[in-house]
């Protein structure tokens, strides 16, 4: 460490102690947990635990624009990720910190009968409100473990979390305003802007046949309560099945198109290799790329941590969560040699297509010493997690098999 | 685990207030601030990096890259912040702050020279470069991409800032720091980026410009 590290570390520490806890009215003002932090499994993997407003310590990824991690702890507190530990991704830095529920509009614009501008009120009341239960994943999450290592933001695997929301579904809210013959797709949009005019701004696009399939959702809840302010207060996009780079938030401006929405954040950035794995031979550029979409098959265990010990003449229980994209998780085994034979996982309850699937198992470790966990997952569709490394130029849609090294004693 | 008690319950707390909101009544939340800073200068670019990429993010976005990338790789990065993002940086501007950050960011050990603590002894790309006029400044400095004279964009208006200091006499001194060595607060929550390549007469003029704007 040089002595300007040195030199920040000490400033922050200050700062740390003189912060106190206020919270006046309705102002969330931040808490800092003590020089506290989390190691990722990756080099430069050291992030502080910072709490925002409304969250409890969290990663931080970046602070502006706000960028926060989950701990991959809180994943085995239960299959609904609780909303103060809910991961936060804004693109750009210029939004409101005072948001007035009562002032707030949704715009529908563009190719209607007729253009709305919807307050909550009136959004609450084009129908009965709907459920669903969905994970909303970061496409970048677990870049961090590329290999090789690729620029971005460098997440482990918590920038996902799996919630209840509660909304009216984007098909409602277009059928009010009657959607015209010729409409391709709808673009939209949230209150965060860029800094600077060359900037894109945040802008994405659905094509029609999913924006009026009934299943995207326009959320003024999550898990009960009212959207958290970094996830989207007062309302939030739930696109479920997909990467959370179309859950926009702070929703504000929804426009029916007649073409394919050519702006930067569709064409440009999250791109994929346009394949079925959605990658390529580590370091090789695509021949062609496509908007990155769905969600790839994952699982994980929840309850061990990297380097855990556990006891050799026990049984050890395993539990953790798999998910897809929609089309349902069928079978979750697990592998204590290196993949070469796998072992039965128990699913549990079964919380929706878009969930999270809990599963358990009961393992027997047979020799002491360092021991490789590792855990796949296969849906209906018969799709599977590859077993070998999965990469692609920007670090998206990470889903190899993930392996947990644990200490036998 | 004290702590995390104390956070738990301030989590409760901010639970209880957020479940009786009265329905007119804004939800306002307030940013912690930045953590981290650019690492200490190893090349000229440092200045420049500290001018133009606080613009729109944070330190940690920088701080937080895998180590062990390339130059070539960390001038792409930044090529792809002028192309792609509109950064307000020339093509040698690119090749100086990708210099900088391959030198600090990639793994080789920090130069540690005779360096004071938050007062960086940087050799600005621009050391023997006439005096630039203000508008020149303007435009090196992208000063219009978060200022405009007569309305608030990301910063203050050049006015408003007039109008505030017009009764100090030592405004045009004071202004001229504020430029210098940037910061945030003043006008609201969004940083202002320090200009510490501007040289004492630089900075005055700017400021006189700011105070001339009536």
């Amino acid at each position: 460490m040089n002595q300007q590290d040195q030199n920040n570390k000490i400033q922050r520490r200050q700062f740390l102690q003189t912060m106190g806890i206020a919270a006046a009215g309705l102002a969330f003002t931040p808490l800092r947990s003590q020089a506290d932090s989390e190691t990722l499994g990756f080099d430069n993997g050291t992030r502080e635990l910072i709490a925002y407003p409304q969250k409890r310590p969290l990663m931080l990824v970046t602070a502006r624009p706000p960028h926060l991690e989950t701990p991959f702890a809180a994943f085995k507190e239960g299959v609904l990720t609780p909303n103060d530990a809910f991961f936060v991704r804004y693109h750009l830095p210029n939004f409101p910190l005072s948001i007035d529920a009562d002032q707030h509009r949704l715009n529908v614009t563009g190719l209607v009968n007729k253009p709305l501008s919807l307050s909550l009120k009136e959004l609450k009341g084009l129908g009965n409100p709907v459920e669903v239960i969905a994970v909303n994943q970061c496409a970048g999450n677990s870049r961090g473990f590329a290999a090789p290592r690729v620029f971005g933001a460098q997440l482990g695997n918590g920038s996902m979390g799996n919630a209840r929301w509660t909304g009216i579904p984007l098909k409602t809210v277009l059928e009010q305003a009657g959607v015209k013959a010729g409409a391709k797709q709808v673009t939209v949009r949230g209150l965060d802007h860029p800094v600077l005019p060359a900037t894109p701004e945040f802008v994405k696009a659905l094509d029609i046949d999913l924006a009026l399939s009934g299943e995207p959702l326009i959320a003024w809840a999550m898990n009960g309560k009212d959207l958290p302010f970094l996830n989207g207060y007062p309302i939030k996009l739930i696109v479920p099945g997909y990467f959370g780079t179309y859950w926009i938030k702070h929703l504000s401006e929804i426009e029916v198109i007649d073409h394919s929405f050519e702006g930067f954040f569709m064409k440009n950035a999250y791109q994929v290799p346009d394949n079925d794995c959605l990658c390529v031979i580590a370091g090789v550029a695509p021949e062609k790329t496509r908007s990155i979409t769905q969600l790839k098959i994952r699982s994980f265990i929840t309850n061990l941590s990297e380097g855990q010990t556990v006891p050799l003449e026990n049984t050890v229980a395993l539990q953790g969560i798999a998910f897809d994209s929609g089309k349902g998780i069928s079978t979750v085994e697990f592998s204590d040699d290196g993949g070469r034979q796998w072992q039965a996982t128990s699913l549990g309850e079964d919380l929706g297509k878009y969930s999270f699937r809990e599963w358990r198992a009961t393992w027997k470790p047979q020799s002491k010493g360092k021991v490789a966990l590792q855990v796949r997952a296969r849906n209906r569709a018969g799709e599977e997690q590859p077993a070998t490394n999965m990469w692609n130029p920007g670090g998206y849609a990470r889903n190899t098999i993930e392996t947990l090294a644990v200490i036998v004693v | 685990m004290k702590h995390s008690n104390l956070i738990q319950t301030a989590g409760m707390i901010a639970l209880c207030l957020l479940a009786t909101p009265s329905s007119s009544e804004p939800l306002t939340i307030k940013l912690p601030s930045e953590t981290i800073k650019l690492r200490p200068p190893n090349a000229p670019g440092y200045a420049l990096a500290l001018q133009k990429c606080s613009i729109c993010h944070s330190a940690d976005y920088i701080e937080y890259q895998p180590p062990g990338m390339t130059e070539a790789q960390w001038v792409a990065e930044v090529g792809k912040m002028q192309k792609a993002y509109g950064a307000p940086i020339t093509d040698d501007e690119v090749k100086l702050i990708g210099a900088y950050l391959a030198d600090s960011y990639s793994g080789k050990p920090a130069v540690i020279t005779a360096l004071q603590p938050n007062t960086p002894s940087v050799v600005p790309a621009t050391a023997t470069a006439p005096i630039a006029d203000v508008k020149t400044l303007l435009t090196q400095n992208a000063c219009l991409s978060c200022h405009a004279i007569d309305q608030k964009l990301v910063g203050p208006s050049y006015r408003d800032i007039a109008s505030r200091h017009k009764n100090d006499a030592k405004a045009l001194d004071k202004l001229a720091e504020f430029i210098g060595k940037g910061g945030s607060g003043r006008w609201g929550n969004s940083p202002m980026p320090p200009f510490p390549a501007l040289k004492p007469e630089e900075l005055k003029s700017l400021a006189g410009f700011v105070m001339g704007q009536k």
